[in-house]
Protein backbone atom coordinates (compact mmCIF):
# COMPACT_ATOMS: atom_id res chain seq x y z
CA UNK A 1 0.00 0.00 0.00
CA UNK A 2 1.13 3.23 -0.71
CA UNK A 3 0.05 5.97 1.07
CA UNK A 4 0.08 10.11 0.78
CA UNK A 5 -1.05 12.11 3.74
CA UNK A 6 -1.73 15.58 2.79
CA UNK A 7 -0.85 17.88 5.88
CA UNK A 8 -0.53 21.12 6.86
CA UNK A 9 1.24 23.50 9.62
CA UNK A 10 -1.25 25.80 10.75
CA UNK A 11 -1.34 28.63 13.52
CA UNK A 12 -1.52 26.77 17.12
CA UNK A 13 -5.50 27.41 17.97
CA UNK A 14 -4.07 29.27 21.14
CA UNK A 15 -2.25 32.23 18.85
CA UNK A 16 -3.47 35.93 18.96
CA UNK A 17 -4.74 36.58 15.36
CA UNK A 18 -4.82 40.72 14.65
CA UNK A 19 -6.24 42.08 11.09
CA UNK A 20 -3.61 44.37 10.00
CA UNK A 21 -4.46 48.31 10.19
CA UNK A 22 -5.38 48.29 6.14
CA UNK A 23 -7.69 44.94 6.59
CA UNK A 24 -5.13 43.36 3.59
CA UNK A 25 -3.89 40.81 6.23
CA UNK A 26 -3.56 38.79 9.16
CA UNK A 27 -0.80 39.31 11.77
CA UNK A 28 -0.45 35.61 13.43
CA UNK A 29 1.09 35.12 16.54
CA UNK A 30 4.53 32.52 15.04
CA UNK A 31 2.83 29.65 17.16
CA UNK A 32 2.67 26.56 15.25
CA UNK A 33 0.96 22.93 15.39
CA UNK A 34 0.06 20.40 12.74
CA UNK A 35 -3.64 20.70 11.74
CA UNK A 36 -5.33 18.78 14.81
CA UNK A 37 -7.72 16.69 11.62
CA UNK A 38 -4.29 16.13 9.32
CA UNK A 39 -2.84 13.80 12.62
CA UNK A 40 -5.64 11.87 12.68
CA UNK A 41 -4.39 11.39 8.76
CA UNK A 42 -1.05 10.84 9.58
CA UNK A 43 -1.84 8.24 12.24
CA UNK A 44 -4.16 6.40 9.75
CA UNK A 45 -1.44 5.86 7.19
CA UNK A 46 1.13 4.66 9.56
CA UNK A 47 -1.58 2.29 11.03
CA UNK A 48 -2.36 1.08 7.44
CA UNK A 49 0.91 0.86 6.68
CA UNK A 50 1.42 -1.43 9.87
CA UNK A 51 -0.98 -3.45 8.95
CA UNK A 52 -0.59 -4.23 5.01
CA UNK A 53 3.00 -2.78 4.36
CA UNK A 54 4.22 -0.38 1.69
CA UNK A 55 5.34 3.07 2.30
CA UNK A 56 3.27 6.26 3.65
CA UNK A 57 4.80 9.68 2.13
CA UNK A 58 3.71 13.23 3.98
CA UNK A 59 3.58 16.07 1.26
CA UNK A 60 2.52 19.91 2.36
CA UNK A 61 2.85 23.12 0.28
CA UNK A 62 4.07 26.30 2.00
CA UNK A 63 6.85 28.14 2.68
CA UNK A 64 8.87 29.13 5.87
CA UNK A 65 7.39 26.61 8.92
CA UNK A 66 5.50 24.46 6.42
CA UNK A 67 7.92 21.73 6.68
CA UNK A 68 7.41 21.34 10.15
CA UNK A 69 4.30 19.04 9.35
CA UNK A 70 6.70 17.10 7.43
CA UNK A 71 9.51 16.38 10.27
CA UNK A 72 6.17 15.58 12.93
CA UNK A 73 5.07 12.73 10.12
CA UNK A 74 8.74 11.78 9.61
CA UNK A 75 9.00 11.80 13.39
CA UNK A 76 5.51 9.79 13.69
CA UNK A 77 6.87 6.91 11.86
CA UNK A 78 6.26 8.42 7.86
CA UNK A 79 8.92 7.11 5.13
CA UNK A 80 9.28 9.78 2.99
CA UNK A 81 8.48 13.67 2.37
CA UNK A 82 7.80 16.19 0.23
CA UNK A 83 7.68 20.00 0.36
CA UNK A 84 6.09 22.25 -2.10
CA UNK A 85 8.12 25.56 -1.30
CA UNK A 86 8.09 27.70 -4.53
CA UNK A 87 6.75 30.84 -3.91
CA UNK A 88 4.77 30.26 -6.76
CA UNK A 89 2.40 28.20 -4.87
CA UNK A 90 1.33 30.17 -2.15
CA UNK A 91 -1.47 32.20 -1.75
CA UNK A 92 -3.73 29.81 -3.56
CA UNK A 93 -7.27 29.18 -2.47
CA UNK A 94 -8.67 26.02 -2.75
CA UNK A 95 -8.62 25.07 -6.37
CA UNK A 96 -4.85 26.44 -7.20
CA UNK A 97 -3.74 24.28 -3.65
CA UNK A 98 -5.60 21.60 -4.75
CA UNK A 99 -4.40 21.40 -8.58
CA UNK A 100 -0.73 22.02 -6.58
CA UNK A 101 -1.02 18.72 -4.34
CA UNK A 102 -2.84 16.82 -7.03
CA UNK A 103 -0.28 16.71 -9.33
CA UNK A 104 2.57 16.38 -6.38
CA UNK A 105 0.55 12.76 -5.38
CA UNK A 106 0.75 12.15 -8.93
CA UNK A 107 4.61 11.29 -8.84
CA UNK A 108 4.50 7.99 -8.12
CA UNK A 109 2.31 5.40 -7.90
CA UNK A 110 -0.42 5.10 -4.92
CA UNK A 111 -3.04 3.65 -3.29
CA UNK A 112 -4.69 5.84 -0.66
CA UNK A 113 -4.60 9.57 -0.43
CA UNK A 114 -5.70 10.91 3.15
CA UNK A 115 -5.96 14.38 4.43
CA UNK A 116 -7.66 16.30 7.29
CA UNK A 117 -11.42 16.92 6.85
CA UNK A 118 -10.17 20.65 6.45
CA UNK A 119 -7.47 23.04 7.99
CA UNK A 120 -8.36 25.10 11.38
CA UNK A 121 -6.52 28.78 9.79
CA UNK A 122 -8.49 28.97 6.64
CA UNK A 123 -11.32 26.65 7.48
CA UNK A 124 -12.30 25.71 3.80
CA UNK A 125 -12.27 22.38 3.81
CA UNK A 126 -11.74 21.95 0.05
CA UNK A 127 -8.35 20.59 -0.68
CA UNK A 128 -9.75 16.49 0.29
CA UNK A 129 -12.71 16.64 -2.22
CA UNK A 130 -10.86 19.07 -4.97
CA UNK A 131 -7.95 16.73 -4.81
CA UNK A 132 -10.01 13.73 -5.63
CA UNK A 133 -11.80 15.23 -8.16
CA UNK A 134 -8.43 16.51 -10.29
CA UNK A 135 -7.44 12.94 -10.13
CA UNK A 136 -10.65 11.46 -10.75
CA UNK A 137 -11.02 9.24 -7.69
CA UNK A 138 -13.63 8.63 -5.41
CA UNK A 139 -13.53 9.91 -2.32
CA UNK A 140 -15.08 9.56 1.18
CA UNK A 141 -15.48 12.88 3.60
CA UNK A 142 -15.08 13.14 7.57
CA UNK A 143 -14.46 9.74 8.00
CA UNK A 144 -14.21 8.14 11.66
CA UNK A 145 -13.25 4.28 10.57
CA UNK A 146 -11.35 2.55 7.27
CA UNK A 147 -10.83 -1.03 6.90
CA UNK A 148 -8.63 -2.14 3.99
CA UNK A 149 -9.12 -5.19 2.20
CA UNK A 150 -9.06 -6.98 -0.80
CA UNK A 151 -8.58 -3.83 -2.85
CA UNK A 152 -11.17 -1.71 -1.60
CA UNK A 153 -11.59 0.32 1.15
CA UNK A 154 -14.60 0.92 3.55
CA UNK A 155 -15.35 3.69 5.38
CA UNK A 156 -17.88 5.14 7.98
CA UNK A 157 -18.64 8.64 8.18
CA UNK A 158 -21.35 10.79 9.90
CA UNK A 159 -23.65 12.61 8.09
CA UNK A 160 -26.29 15.16 9.14
CA UNK A 161 -26.63 12.54 12.06
CA UNK A 162 -26.79 9.81 10.61
CA UNK A 163 -23.85 6.76 9.81
CA UNK A 164 -22.79 6.25 6.36
CA UNK A 165 -21.11 2.66 5.49
CA UNK A 166 -19.06 3.49 1.98
CA UNK A 167 -17.62 1.50 -0.31
CA UNK A 168 -14.74 2.20 -2.55
CA UNK A 169 -12.14 0.55 -4.83
CA UNK A 170 -8.69 1.82 -4.41
CA UNK A 171 -7.38 4.30 -5.12
CA UNK A 172 -9.49 6.94 -3.27
CA UNK A 173 -8.88 9.93 -1.09
CA UNK A 174 -10.49 9.98 2.72
CA UNK A 175 -10.55 13.35 4.63
CA UNK A 176 -10.17 12.32 8.15
CA UNK A 177 -12.63 13.00 11.32
CA UNK A 178 -12.31 12.98 15.05
CA UNK A 179 -13.19 10.22 16.03
CA UNK A 180 -10.93 8.27 13.47
CA UNK A 181 -7.74 7.32 16.07
CA UNK A 182 -5.59 8.92 18.37
CA UNK A 183 -2.28 10.44 17.05
CA UNK A 184 0.48 8.50 18.19
CA UNK A 185 3.39 10.84 20.25
CA UNK A 186 6.69 10.61 18.48
CA UNK A 187 9.29 8.39 19.71
CA UNK A 188 13.20 10.30 20.63
CA UNK A 189 14.65 8.01 17.59
CA UNK A 190 11.98 9.13 15.39
CA UNK A 191 12.46 12.75 15.58
CA UNK A 192 16.47 12.07 15.41
CA UNK A 193 15.54 10.78 12.51
CA UNK A 194 12.97 13.63 11.29
CA UNK A 195 15.61 16.23 12.06
CA UNK A 196 18.18 15.27 10.57
CA UNK A 197 16.60 14.16 7.14
CA UNK A 198 16.61 15.86 3.76
CA UNK A 199 13.38 16.94 2.59
CA UNK A 200 13.03 16.43 -1.50
CA UNK A 201 11.22 19.66 -3.08
CA UNK A 202 8.93 19.24 -6.17
CA UNK A 203 9.12 22.84 -8.57
CA UNK A 204 6.03 23.92 -10.35
CA UNK A 205 7.94 22.72 -13.68
CA UNK A 206 8.26 18.89 -12.07
CA UNK A 207 4.70 18.76 -11.54
CA UNK A 208 3.96 20.06 -14.99
CA UNK A 209 2.29 23.15 -14.01
CA UNK A 210 3.07 26.92 -15.05
CA UNK A 211 2.94 30.27 -12.68
CA UNK A 212 -0.43 31.12 -13.69
CA UNK A 213 -1.94 27.88 -12.79
CA UNK A 214 -0.83 28.03 -9.28
CA UNK A 215 -1.44 30.49 -6.01
CA UNK A 216 -2.24 33.42 -6.76
CA UNK A 217 -2.81 33.75 -9.92
CA UNK A 218 -4.43 30.43 -10.69
CA UNK A 219 -7.15 31.26 -7.98
CA UNK A 220 -10.95 31.55 -8.77
CA UNK A 221 -11.47 33.06 -5.19
CA UNK A 222 -9.58 36.67 -4.33
CA UNK A 223 -9.33 37.72 -0.58
CA UNK A 224 -10.58 41.22 -0.46
CA UNK A 225 -9.80 42.26 3.49
CA UNK A 226 -10.47 41.04 6.35
CA UNK A 227 -12.71 42.29 9.08
CA UNK A 228 -12.83 41.93 12.56
CA UNK A 229 -15.74 39.28 13.91
CA UNK A 230 -18.79 41.50 15.45
CA UNK A 231 -17.90 41.68 19.24
CA UNK A 232 -20.11 41.33 22.11
CA UNK A 233 -20.67 44.20 24.17
CA UNK A 234 -19.48 42.57 27.26
CA UNK A 235 -21.14 40.19 29.67
CA UNK A 236 -23.71 41.59 32.02
CA UNK A 237 -23.83 39.42 35.37
CA UNK A 238 -27.12 38.11 36.86
CA UNK A 239 -26.55 38.73 40.53
CA UNK A 240 -28.91 37.04 43.37
CA UNK A 241 -28.98 33.92 44.67
CA UNK A 242 -29.72 30.34 42.52
CA UNK A 243 -33.60 31.13 42.39
CA UNK A 244 -32.96 34.89 41.82
CA UNK A 245 -30.55 34.77 39.20
CA UNK A 246 -32.60 32.14 37.06
CA UNK A 247 -36.17 34.37 36.92
CA UNK A 248 -33.93 36.91 36.15
CA UNK A 249 -32.28 35.32 33.23
CA UNK A 250 -35.21 34.32 31.53
CA UNK A 251 -37.20 37.04 32.18
CA UNK A 252 -34.56 38.53 30.17
CA UNK A 253 -34.37 35.81 27.27
CA UNK A 254 -38.03 36.49 27.00
CA UNK A 255 -39.18 40.09 27.50
CA UNK A 256 -35.16 41.59 26.31
CA UNK A 257 -34.02 39.52 24.07
CA UNK A 258 -36.84 37.70 22.92
CA UNK A 259 -34.78 34.07 21.97
CA UNK A 260 -37.83 32.03 24.05
CA UNK B 1 -31.33 38.42 -16.32
CA UNK B 2 -28.82 36.62 -14.03
CA UNK B 3 -29.67 33.44 -12.38
CA UNK B 4 -29.41 31.38 -9.65
CA UNK B 5 -29.44 27.88 -8.66
CA UNK B 6 -30.24 26.95 -5.08
CA UNK B 7 -29.32 23.13 -4.13
CA UNK B 8 -32.26 21.52 -1.86
CA UNK B 9 -30.71 19.22 0.85
CA UNK B 10 -33.40 16.90 1.84
CA UNK B 11 -33.82 15.88 5.64
CA UNK B 12 -36.92 12.79 5.47
CA UNK B 13 -38.72 14.48 2.81
CA UNK B 14 -38.32 18.07 3.49
CA UNK B 15 -36.37 20.47 2.74
CA UNK B 16 -33.36 21.17 5.65
CA UNK B 17 -33.78 24.33 7.38
CA UNK B 18 -30.37 25.89 5.71
CA UNK B 19 -32.16 25.26 2.19
CA UNK B 20 -34.82 26.68 3.46
CA UNK B 21 -32.67 29.65 4.56
CA UNK B 22 -31.32 30.02 1.17
CA UNK B 23 -34.83 29.66 -0.83
CA UNK B 24 -35.90 32.73 1.83
CA UNK B 25 -32.85 34.69 0.39
CA UNK B 26 -33.21 33.59 -3.07
CA UNK B 27 -37.40 34.80 -3.03
CA UNK B 28 -35.93 38.19 -1.95
CA UNK B 29 -34.09 38.38 -5.02
CA UNK B 30 -36.37 37.25 -7.36
CA UNK B 31 -37.74 40.46 -7.02
CA UNK B 32 -34.04 42.40 -7.45
CA UNK B 33 -34.12 40.51 -11.13
CA UNK B 34 -32.83 37.53 -10.67
CA UNK B 35 -34.17 33.99 -12.19
CA UNK B 36 -33.97 31.52 -8.76
CA UNK B 37 -33.87 28.19 -9.78
CA UNK B 38 -33.59 25.07 -7.31
CA UNK B 39 -32.69 21.45 -7.88
CA UNK B 40 -33.35 18.36 -5.49
CA UNK B 41 -31.57 15.10 -5.87
CA UNK B 42 -34.72 12.58 -5.82
CA UNK B 43 -38.44 12.75 -6.45
CA UNK B 44 -39.81 15.57 -4.65
CA UNK B 45 -42.28 15.24 -1.97
CA UNK B 46 -45.58 17.45 -1.72
CA UNK B 47 -44.58 18.76 1.07
CA UNK B 48 -41.01 19.66 -0.27
CA UNK B 49 -42.92 21.42 -3.26
CA UNK B 50 -45.43 23.22 -1.04
CA UNK B 51 -42.33 24.73 1.02
CA UNK B 52 -39.92 24.94 -2.41
CA UNK B 53 -42.13 26.07 -5.19
CA UNK B 54 -43.09 29.56 -3.72
CA UNK B 55 -39.39 30.69 -3.71
CA UNK B 56 -38.36 29.68 -6.87
CA UNK B 57 -39.15 30.05 -10.69
CA UNK B 58 -38.56 26.42 -10.94
CA UNK B 59 -37.35 23.43 -9.41
CA UNK B 60 -35.93 20.50 -10.87
CA UNK B 61 -35.83 17.08 -9.23
CA UNK B 62 -33.25 14.70 -10.54
CA UNK B 63 -34.49 11.84 -10.55
CA UNK B 64 -31.79 8.99 -10.97
CA UNK B 65 -31.65 5.65 -9.33
CA UNK B 66 -27.79 6.42 -8.90
CA UNK B 67 -28.57 9.40 -6.75
CA UNK B 68 -31.13 7.66 -4.32
CA UNK B 69 -28.13 7.49 -1.69
CA UNK B 70 -25.62 10.37 -1.78
CA UNK B 71 -22.16 10.11 -3.07
CA UNK B 72 -19.79 12.94 -3.84
CA UNK B 73 -19.42 11.70 -7.00
CA UNK B 74 -22.91 11.52 -8.42
CA UNK B 75 -23.93 14.23 -6.75
CA UNK B 76 -21.49 16.57 -8.09
CA UNK B 77 -21.44 14.98 -11.50
CA UNK B 78 -25.54 15.55 -11.52
CA UNK B 79 -25.04 19.65 -10.24
CA UNK B 80 -21.94 20.20 -12.90
CA UNK B 81 -24.27 18.78 -15.47
CA UNK B 82 -27.12 20.87 -14.40
CA UNK B 83 -25.34 23.53 -14.36
CA UNK B 84 -23.64 23.65 -17.97
CA UNK B 85 -27.63 22.94 -19.21
CA UNK B 86 -28.73 26.26 -17.23
CA UNK B 87 -25.65 28.41 -17.24
CA UNK B 88 -26.62 30.02 -13.29
CA UNK B 89 -23.99 32.97 -12.03
CA UNK B 90 -23.89 31.61 -8.87
CA UNK B 91 -24.61 28.38 -6.79
CA UNK B 92 -25.77 28.14 -3.51
CA UNK B 93 -25.76 25.79 -0.92
CA UNK B 94 -25.53 24.91 2.34
CA UNK B 95 -22.70 23.83 4.45
CA UNK B 96 -23.79 21.23 5.67
CA UNK B 97 -21.23 17.80 6.16
CA UNK B 98 -22.66 16.82 2.67
CA UNK B 99 -22.96 20.25 0.61
CA UNK B 100 -18.88 20.65 1.89
CA UNK B 101 -18.31 17.05 0.77
CA UNK B 102 -19.64 17.48 -2.73
CA UNK B 103 -19.59 20.68 -3.61
CA UNK B 104 -15.51 21.22 -3.85
CA UNK B 105 -15.40 18.94 -6.82
CA UNK B 106 -18.44 20.73 -8.55
CA UNK B 107 -15.87 23.93 -8.37
CA UNK B 108 -13.49 21.63 -10.14
CA UNK B 109 -15.57 20.12 -12.52
CA UNK B 110 -16.80 23.72 -13.12
CA UNK B 111 -13.13 25.22 -13.28
CA UNK B 112 -15.04 26.98 -10.59
CA UNK B 113 -14.41 29.38 -7.69
CA UNK B 114 -16.00 28.07 -4.20
CA UNK B 115 -16.33 30.50 -0.89
CA UNK B 116 -17.21 27.66 1.90
CA UNK B 117 -18.95 28.31 5.37
CA UNK B 118 -20.02 31.52 4.23
CA UNK B 119 -22.20 33.46 6.87
CA UNK B 120 -23.08 36.72 5.36
CA UNK B 121 -23.76 37.67 1.34
CA UNK B 122 -23.37 41.62 0.26
CA UNK B 123 -25.43 40.75 -3.38
CA UNK B 124 -25.84 44.45 -3.58
CA UNK B 125 -21.86 44.79 -4.08
CA UNK B 126 -20.34 44.05 -7.57
CA UNK B 127 -18.85 41.87 -7.94
CA UNK B 128 -21.02 40.21 -5.31
CA UNK B 129 -18.92 40.06 -1.57
CA UNK B 130 -19.23 37.02 0.25
CA UNK B 131 -17.85 37.33 4.17
CA UNK B 132 -16.51 34.39 5.77
CA UNK B 133 -15.35 33.24 9.16
CA UNK B 134 -11.68 32.11 9.04
CA UNK B 135 -9.20 30.90 12.00
CA UNK B 136 -11.99 29.59 14.08
CA UNK B 137 -14.16 32.72 13.63
CA UNK B 138 -11.49 35.16 15.07
CA UNK B 139 -11.42 37.33 11.97
CA UNK B 140 -14.00 37.39 8.72
CA UNK B 141 -12.32 37.04 5.15
CA UNK B 142 -14.42 38.75 2.50
CA UNK B 143 -14.17 37.39 -0.91
CA UNK B 144 -14.95 37.65 -4.09
CA UNK B 145 -14.98 35.78 -7.36
CA UNK B 146 -12.89 36.34 -10.57
CA UNK B 147 -15.26 34.82 -12.67
CA UNK B 148 -18.39 33.05 -13.03
CA UNK B 149 -20.31 30.47 -12.35
CA UNK B 150 -18.91 30.30 -8.87
CA UNK B 151 -20.85 28.37 -5.96
CA UNK B 152 -21.06 29.42 -2.42
CA UNK B 153 -21.80 27.29 0.60
CA UNK B 154 -23.56 28.95 3.78
CA UNK B 155 -23.40 27.76 7.37
CA UNK B 156 -27.04 26.90 8.94
CA UNK B 157 -28.10 29.21 10.75
CA UNK B 158 -26.71 32.26 9.21
CA UNK B 159 -29.54 33.65 6.71
CA UNK B 160 -32.65 34.36 8.04
CA UNK B 161 -35.93 31.90 7.62
CA UNK B 162 -38.74 34.15 6.21
CA UNK B 163 -40.12 32.74 3.12
CA UNK B 164 -43.60 33.64 2.38
CA UNK B 165 -46.73 32.95 0.11
CA UNK B 166 -45.72 33.76 -3.57
CA UNK B 167 -46.69 32.33 -7.09
CA UNK B 168 -45.53 28.64 -7.28
CA UNK B 169 -42.79 28.48 -9.85
CA UNK B 170 -42.48 25.04 -12.16
CA UNK B 171 -41.88 21.63 -11.43
CA UNK B 172 -39.41 19.39 -13.45
CA UNK B 173 -38.98 16.13 -12.61
CA UNK B 174 -36.24 14.91 -15.32
CA UNK B 175 -33.44 12.39 -15.66
CA UNK B 176 -30.32 13.02 -15.32
CA UNK B 177 -29.15 10.25 -17.71
CA UNK B 178 -26.09 8.75 -15.18
CA UNK B 179 -25.01 5.42 -15.17
CA UNK B 180 -23.90 3.30 -12.24
CA UNK B 181 -20.23 3.79 -14.14
CA UNK B 182 -20.20 7.34 -13.35
CA UNK B 183 -19.87 6.56 -9.42
CA UNK B 184 -17.18 4.47 -7.74
CA UNK B 185 -18.23 4.52 -4.32
CA UNK B 186 -20.59 2.45 -3.13
CA UNK B 187 -22.69 3.21 -0.14
CA UNK B 188 -23.00 -0.10 1.61
CA UNK B 189 -25.80 1.20 4.15
CA UNK B 190 -27.23 4.62 6.13
CA UNK B 191 -27.92 3.90 9.83
CA UNK B 192 -29.90 6.11 11.36
CA UNK B 193 -28.13 6.83 14.92
CA UNK B 194 -30.53 9.73 15.73
CA UNK B 195 -33.45 9.16 14.19
CA UNK B 196 -35.64 12.76 14.01
CA UNK B 197 -33.00 14.37 16.04
CA UNK B 198 -32.48 18.02 15.22
CA UNK B 199 -28.82 18.36 14.59
CA UNK B 200 -26.99 20.97 16.42
CA UNK B 201 -25.88 22.91 13.84
CA UNK B 202 -29.67 23.61 12.90
CA UNK B 203 -31.03 23.76 15.89
CA UNK B 204 -32.74 27.56 17.54
CA UNK B 205 -31.52 26.86 21.14
CA UNK B 206 -28.71 24.65 22.42
CA UNK B 207 -27.72 23.75 25.89
CA UNK B 208 -24.31 22.64 26.09
CA UNK B 209 -22.85 20.99 29.15
CA UNK B 210 -19.07 20.81 29.68
CA UNK B 211 -17.08 19.43 33.01
CA UNK B 212 -18.93 20.82 35.10
CA UNK B 213 -21.64 18.28 34.54
CA UNK B 214 -20.12 15.43 37.21
CA UNK B 215 -21.11 13.02 35.79
CA UNK B 216 -23.38 11.77 32.66
CA UNK B 217 -26.38 10.99 34.36
CA UNK B 218 -27.12 14.82 34.82
CA UNK B 219 -27.46 15.85 31.50
CA UNK B 220 -31.15 14.49 31.98
CA UNK B 221 -31.27 18.03 33.69
CA UNK B 222 -29.91 19.72 30.13
CA UNK B 223 -32.49 17.73 27.92
CA UNK B 224 -35.02 18.70 29.89
CA UNK B 225 -34.02 22.48 29.61
CA UNK B 226 -33.72 22.16 26.28
CA UNK B 227 -36.84 20.20 25.11
CA UNK B 228 -38.63 22.89 26.76
CA UNK B 229 -37.23 25.31 24.55
CA UNK B 230 -37.53 23.28 21.26
CA UNK B 231 -33.55 22.52 21.11
CA UNK B 232 -30.75 20.43 21.86
CA UNK B 233 -28.21 19.61 24.03
CA UNK B 234 -24.63 20.16 23.47
CA UNK B 235 -21.44 18.85 24.54
CA UNK B 236 -17.73 20.13 24.84
CA UNK B 237 -14.45 18.70 23.81
CA UNK B 238 -13.72 16.65 27.36
CA UNK B 239 -17.37 15.90 28.11
CA UNK B 240 -17.33 13.93 24.55
CA UNK B 241 -13.76 12.49 25.36
CA UNK B 242 -14.64 11.07 28.39
CA UNK B 243 -17.73 9.95 26.72
CA UNK B 244 -20.55 11.20 28.64
CA UNK B 245 -22.10 12.07 24.90
CA UNK B 246 -21.75 11.45 21.48
CA UNK B 247 -19.52 12.91 18.95
CA UNK B 248 -21.82 13.97 16.95
CA UNK B 249 -23.16 16.69 19.82
CA UNK B 250 -19.51 18.19 20.26
CA UNK B 251 -19.40 21.69 19.52
CA UNK B 252 -15.98 23.17 18.75
CA UNK B 253 -13.12 23.04 16.62
CA UNK B 254 -12.42 19.22 16.50
CA UNK B 255 -16.75 18.87 16.47
CA UNK B 256 -19.23 21.16 15.03
CA UNK B 257 -19.29 25.13 13.99
CA UNK B 258 -23.04 26.38 15.95
CA UNK B 259 -25.00 29.76 15.47
CA UNK B 260 -28.31 29.11 17.21
CA UNK B 261 -30.52 32.19 18.37
CA UNK B 262 -29.48 30.64 22.00
CA UNK B 263 -26.45 29.39 23.59
CA UNK B 264 -26.76 28.11 27.07
CA UNK B 265 -23.47 27.25 28.25
CA UNK B 266 -23.44 25.03 31.88
CA UNK B 267 -20.42 24.08 33.13
CA UNK B 268 -18.18 24.81 31.04
CA UNK B 269 -14.85 27.05 31.54
CA UNK B 270 -14.81 28.00 27.05
CA UNK B 271 -11.60 27.09 26.27
CA UNK B 272 -10.76 28.51 22.75
CA UNK B 273 -11.32 25.37 20.69
CA UNK B 274 -14.85 25.37 22.39
CA UNK B 275 -15.34 28.76 22.05
CA UNK B 276 -14.53 28.57 18.03
CA UNK B 277 -17.20 26.47 17.30
CA UNK B 278 -20.27 28.96 19.47
CA UNK B 279 -19.04 32.27 18.75
CA UNK B 280 -21.41 33.51 16.24
CA UNK B 281 -24.32 32.42 18.21
CA UNK B 282 -26.55 35.15 18.63
CA UNK B 283 -27.51 35.71 22.28
CA UNK B 284 -24.71 33.15 24.79
CA UNK B 285 -25.70 32.69 28.68
CA UNK B 286 -23.18 31.00 30.92
CA UNK B 287 -23.52 29.52 34.00
CA UNK B 288 -20.40 28.64 35.68
CA UNK B 289 -19.42 28.55 39.55
CA UNK B 290 -15.80 30.12 38.93
CA UNK B 291 -16.54 34.01 38.03
CA UNK B 292 -12.93 33.92 36.28
CA UNK B 293 -14.12 30.93 33.64
CA UNK B 294 -13.61 32.32 30.04
CA UNK B 295 -16.67 31.70 28.84
CA UNK B 296 -17.79 34.96 30.79
CA UNK B 297 -15.33 36.87 28.53
CA UNK B 298 -17.96 35.51 25.55
CA UNK B 299 -21.11 35.21 26.78
CA UNK B 300 -24.23 38.19 27.26
CA UNK B 301 -25.25 36.80 30.21
CA UNK B 302 -23.53 34.97 33.27
CA UNK B 303 -24.47 33.92 36.09
CA UNK B 304 -21.69 32.77 38.52
CA UNK B 305 -24.06 29.97 40.85
CA UNK B 306 -23.76 26.42 40.96
CA UNK B 307 -25.36 24.63 37.74
CA UNK B 308 -27.16 22.19 39.77
CA UNK B 309 -29.46 24.97 41.38
CA UNK B 310 -29.32 27.57 38.82
CA UNK B 311 -30.81 24.97 35.73
CA UNK B 312 -33.36 23.07 37.69
CA UNK B 313 -34.70 26.76 38.83
CA UNK B 314 -34.63 28.33 35.11
CA UNK B 315 -36.53 25.05 34.19
CA UNK B 316 -39.55 25.64 36.39
CA UNK B 317 -39.60 29.08 35.51
CA UNK B 318 -39.60 28.75 31.67
CA UNK B 319 -42.56 26.11 32.16
CA UNK B 320 -44.22 29.05 34.55
CA UNK B 321 -43.70 31.36 31.64
CA UNK B 322 -44.87 29.28 29.10
CA UNK B 323 -47.75 28.32 31.08
CA UNK B 324 -46.53 24.75 30.91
Amino acid sequence: MNIVVLAKQVPDPEAFVEIRGDGTGLEIEPKFATNLFDEFALEEALRIREKHGGKVKVVTLGGGKATEVLRTGIAMGADEALLLDDPAFFDGDGYATALALSRAIKKDPFDIVLCGKQATDDDRGEIGPMVAQFLNLPHVGGITKLEIADGKATAESPVEGNKAVVEVPLPAVFTTAKGLNEARVPLITGVMKAMKMQIPKATPSELGLSQEELGKAGSKVRIERYLPPKKRAGVRLITGDAAEAAAEAVRILVDETRVI
Amino acid sequence: MERLLIFVETKGDRPRKVSMELLSEGQKLRTQGYAVEALVMGKASEALKQEVLPCVDRLVSLTDAVLQSYTAEGYALALANHVRSINPKLILAGATQIGRDFLPRVAVMLGAGIASDATEIRWKEDPVKIIRPVHGGRALSQVSFLNYPAIITTRPNSFPLEAQAGTPGEYVEKDAAMSVEDVKAKVVKVEEVTKGKVDVTEADVIVTGGRGMKGPENFVMLEELAALLGGVVGATRSVVDAKWRDQQDQVGKSGKTVSPKLYIAVGLSGAIHHIMGMDTSKVIVAINKDEKANIFNYADYGIVGDLFEVVPAMTQDIKKRLGK
